[in-house]
């Protein structure tokens, strides 16, 4: 009994070490987990592999520092993917903090894609391959404007060429040329992709977002306005099965090695709750002997 | 008219905002794809001024008045100073004409937001795990049958997007799919119904001048 009423009342600086060790464990020995590509994903990876030639994939980073470790595996998976089947790609951001870490993922891909090449053709090429749009404030202005043209909206790109100058978006006019729209967000920005730019102009639109705020999502995912759906570290991990299954591209898959460290951390999260519970009953228990 | 000129306009805006989901006529596509592109975004960016200042102006008179935690304030403008100066003359790369790299030390704002930011940022979204994990060990009990239907279903959660899940069942990752299907949409698109006739009544009585609240002061 003491035992139970030990661990019951526990110092919360003794939960913070439990939890720093369940998480840091399995990141210093970093392993592949296998896990099992459930539908939603499953969607998602086959509508970007389904984009006809005369269309593109965009890719909305809308991820910050907060989330970027859930996030930004997904946007690389994404752009591996695309790159590998020699879909074009379109960048951008709604928010101005994320384009930094949406630069940092195209450049690590098409890295590793350029490392691989053998020639011109085989290489990813910025402006025929690829463009990074860039931010274009308020948020409204691309949400609708790109339904009408992507060049005038974003007249530069975020290295400061002509959009219109580049030989990939001579031949990309509006969102009726994207085949689908990928938003990985953090907040709530791939529920503007449909209110505003799906409900007006009909295209397809895909979600990378983070666990917590999953139940957000599963609505409009259920209407079919969500093409498929990326849920956190685990969706993250099915996309990058999907890559290296599907597509045969062996790299070094993030999301997959960190969920050792997410399993580690639930598990300890559960037994906590678990012996917080154990204990509250006990103590209820002994004080209905004390009144009786 | 110091109240009737920001109804007026908000009236205006207001049903200019609505009509284009009606009228599918190019011409008045055009025009607002226009309004947009243009006169939006001067006013946004007059919008990103207006903050920056207004910023600086709160932070300043903290420091002036020796308000609470002033000392931070400091941090905010230093901050606030340095990476203008490096991002204006600088350029995000180091392409413009100020250095911003001398001998290895390399501190464009690129550098300074993946070397800065990002660690700070991940750091503060970190520590929310070990809080969530202290609140939850001490609040989170089975009480009442609503809270023992809430434990239940965050276990099946919680393990079912584990790999570990697959081994314990073949059928527990596609229980924790279906919990969230189901139960979840059923009770979230009910608050979405409510939320957003509720978002429509508002609007309404902003664009008609029925809610005056946003104008300050008292009626």
């Amino acid at each position: 009994m003491k035992v139970i009423e030990y661990l019951s009342q526990l110092d919360r600086r003794i939960v913070y070490l439990v939890l720093a060790f369940a998480v840091m464990l399995p990141l210093i020995i970093p392993s592949v987990q296998r896990v099992r590509v459930m539908t939603p994903v499953a969607k998602l990876f086959n509508a970007v592999d389904a984009i006809p030639d005369d269309r593109i994939l965009m890719i909305d980073f809308d991820y910050d520092p907060q989330t970027l470790p859930e996030m930004e595996p997904m946007g690389i998976a994404l752009l591996r993917h695309a790159f590998q089947k020699r879909i074009r790609v379109a960048a951008l951001s709604l928010y101005v903090q994320p384009l930094g870490l949406a630069k940092r993922a195209l450049d690590q891909v098409t890295e590793e894609f350029n490392q691989r090449a053998t020639s011109y053709a085989d290489s990813v090429i910025y402006g025929r391959d690829y463009v990074f749009l860039g931010w274009q404030p308020p948020p409204i202005v691309p949400l609708l404007g790109m339904g009408i043209s992507i060049t005038s909206v974003y007249t530069r790109d975020y290295y400061g060429y002509r959009t219109d100058s580049l030989p990939m978006m001579r031949r990309v006019r509006n969102f009726n040329d994207v085949g689908i729209l990928v938003s990985l967000s953090g907040a709530t920005a791939p529920l503007w992709w449909v209110a505003y730019s799906q409900t007006r102009f009909g295209v397809a639109v895909g979600a990378g977002i983070t666990a917590v705020s999953a139940s957000e999502f599963y609505q409009y995912y259920q209407t079919g306005q969500f093409s498929g759906l990326m849920i956190g570290m685990k969706g993250a991990a099915e996309y990058e099965e999907l890559v290296e299954t599907k597509l045969m591209l062996v790299d070094r898959r993030k999301a997959s090695e960190a969920l050792g460290s997410l399993t580690a951390a639930h598990l300890t999260m559960i037994a906590f709750i678990i012996i917080g519970n154990v204990g509250y009953f006990v103590r209820r228990r002994s004080r209905k002997g004390v009144v009786k | 008219m110091k109240r009737r000129f920001p109804l007026l306009l908000v009236f205006i805006f207001g049903i200019m905002g609505i009509i284009p989901y009606y009228i599918p006529h190019a011409a008045y596509q055009n025009f607002d794809n226009g309004l947009r592109n243009d006169f939006l975004r001067i006013l946004s960016a007059f919008a990103i001024i207006l903050g920056l200042v207004s910023l600086m102006r709160v932070h300043h008179d903290k420091i002036k008045r020796k308000r609470e935690n002033w000392q931070f304030s400091y941090v905010l403008i230093i901050g606030f100073v340095v990476s203008g100066i490096i991002g204006l003359l600088g350029g995000v790369e180091g392409e413009l004409f100020l250095p911003t790299r001398i001998a290895g030390f390399q501190f464009d704002i690129q550098t300074l937001y993946l070397n800065i930011i990002v660690p700070l940022g991940s750091t503060m979204f970190a520590l929310l795990a070990f809080f969530m994990a202290s609140a939850s060990y001490r609040a989170f009990r089975a009480r009442s049958l609503e809270s023992s239907l809430l434990l239940g279903a965050a276990f099946i959660i919680m393990i079912g997007v584990l790999p570990l899940a697959d081994r314990i069942s073949t059928h527990l990752p596609s229980f924790a799919q279906w919990v969230m299907d189901i139960p979840n949409v059923a009770a979230k698109r009910g608050i979405t119904f409510g939320i957003a006739l509720g978002g429509i009544a508002t609007s309404l009585k902003i664009i008609l001048g029925i809610e005056r609240s946003w104008l300050g002061g008292k009626e």
